[in-house]
């Protein structure tokens, strides 16, 4: 009998791929917009995609089509206010969907550092991340110090950046068997979209309105599975609860809380409240 | 030493610092992967396409904050895959992957006759078929781990799950094709 993991093996060897495009591109300038983040220069000018499809005939007519398209897109925006949101779901800007899954492992426990199997991203230190973020991480002092943190920066993590605080054991509040995670809290700059939101909680999920220091938020109880926010650049980001549990969010003065843990509502909101 | 490649490490620390050339080796280095697991989320190749291209970008504009101590290849799939499945999301509808086998195809582990190569072949096909009818999830981490040969870490970061979710994942979708490739080959 052959072995089914050899013959996929063997399979792969055999699937008809479409031909790989060229990605590389041809010399030219580089495009400005370019400049504002990383290395300095781009290295090329990035030709193929679907412009090649379109059938342009020359690389730099590409770019100055595309040039004038992105400015002539740029100016209704600017221009037609009132309008603004319209013209962008006609072209797509400001809805994009980043869809984000982090459930939690189902191993027994996970090795290495605790929270590194959540896919939570870089793992780093609270002065580290604040220093690459532009707005200010806010510490629960009822948990006392984080066990480990980790940060999830553009282009993986949502316009703004990401950082989560990840708390080991700590009293009252039940480690979940799975991640070895008793809590978990998860920063980013952004607001919530409530419609957009009441729709992808699941079935199994119920909602409570609550009030945090004065700002609004949900409660989240029974098995919420997923989580949608406005990002900071207005895209929206969907993303999955990690360890699948109650979780409290609100909007703690533009920034996006997510308190998640096997914990009661009371439990969660004497954290949000002692966030500083 | 002449005529080695360099290192993933070396090419990144270059092209941070403004070296064209450096980057240029990466994207030729990584495009058809990045490509095909495109294709793979996407079902499309004019999208694939558009994603992986605009990957590559985005990638180039937070090297510099890549680390570089990790592995730029999982890290580069992760974003490929976003931008994969942002363009499934903006298209409203995900283009059900149909792979096939490539025309001509001789298997390497047939015997030279004819009838050996024929049977070995419909024996592909019909593999293949049935990995084409798994569910979505099913079909694209087969997909990953056999036929883009990614590693776990790679698949878990092309479908951004943690390295659990992919095995158990992997180990079921296993456990849907083997009683009908069990058939199949019994019969």
């Amino acid at each position: 009998m052959p072995d089914l993991e050899e013959q996929l093996s063997a399979l792969g060897a055999a699937v008809e791929w479409p031909p790989t495009p060229h990605l590389l591109p041809f010399h030219g300038e580089v495009p400005s917009e370019s400049q504002q983040r990383g290395p300095n220069l781009l290295p090329t000018v990035w030709g193929g995609g679907a412009q090649r499809r379109r059938g342009l005939p020359l690389a730099h007519n590409r770019w100055a089509l595309a040039a004038a398209a992105v400015f002539l897109i740029a100016a209704l925006l600017l221009a037609y206010t009132p309008t603004r949101n319209a013209i962008a779901g006609w072209i797509n800007l400001h809805t994009t969907i980043q869809r984000v899954e982090h459930p939690p492992t189902p191993s027994p426990l996970p090795s290495g550092s605790l929270g590194s199997q959540l896919g939570l991203g870089t793992p780093t230190t609270l002065k580290d991340a604040q220093a690459q973020l532009s707005w200010k991480i806010t510490v629960p002092s009822s948990l006392g110090a984080p066990d480990a943190i980790y940060l999830q920066m553009p282009p993986v993590g949502p316009s703004g950046g990401e950082v989560t605080l990840v708390y080991a054991s700590r009293s009252d509040i039940k480690v979940s068997g799975q991640t070895g995670v008793s809590v978990l809290v998860t920063e980013a700059r952004g607001k919530v979209d409530e419609s957009f939101f009441f729709k992808v909680l699941g079935p199994d999920a119920h909602l409570d309105n609550v009030t945090v220091n004065g700002h609004p938020g949900f409660w989240l109880s029974g098995k919420p599975h997923d989580f949608a926010f406005q990002d900071a650049s207005g895209d929206f980001r969907m993303e999955t609860l990690r360890l699948a549990t109650n979780t409290l969010v609100f909007d703690n003065n533009g920034t996006i809380v997510r308190i998640e843990g096997d914990m009661t509502k009371e439990q969660a909101l004497q954290i949000a409240t002692s966030l500083g | 030493m002449e005529g080695r490649p360099a290192d993933d490490s070396v090419l990144i620390a270059r092209a941070v610092r403004g070296d064209s050339a450096a980057y240029e080796e990466i994207v030729q280095r990584y495009q058809q992967v990045a490509f095909r697991t495109a294709y793979v989320v996407t079902g499309s190749a004019p999208d694939a396409e558009d994603a992986a291209q605009e990957a590559f970008v985005k990638a180039f504009r937070a090297l510099d904050r890549f680390r570089p101590d990790a592995q730029f290849r999982p890290w580069l799939l992760r974003i490929v895959a976003n931008e994969a499945r942002n363009r499934v999301r903006s298209s409203g509808r995900r283009q059900h992957l149909e792979l096939r086998l490539a025309e001509g195809f001789r298997p390497a582990d047939a015997a030279p006759s004819a009838e050996a190569v024929a049977l070995a072949t419909d024996e592909r096909r019909r593999l293949l078929a049935m990995v084409n009818a798994l569910s979505g999830d099913d079909r694209t981490v087969i997909a990953c781990r056999y036929f883009l040969e990614l590693s776990s870490e790679e698949t878990a970061a092309a479908l951004n799950v943690p390295e659990g979710t992919v095995k158990s994942r992997l180990s079921r979708a296993l456990a849907r094709l083997r009683p009908q490739f069990q058939e199949a080959a019994n019969a």
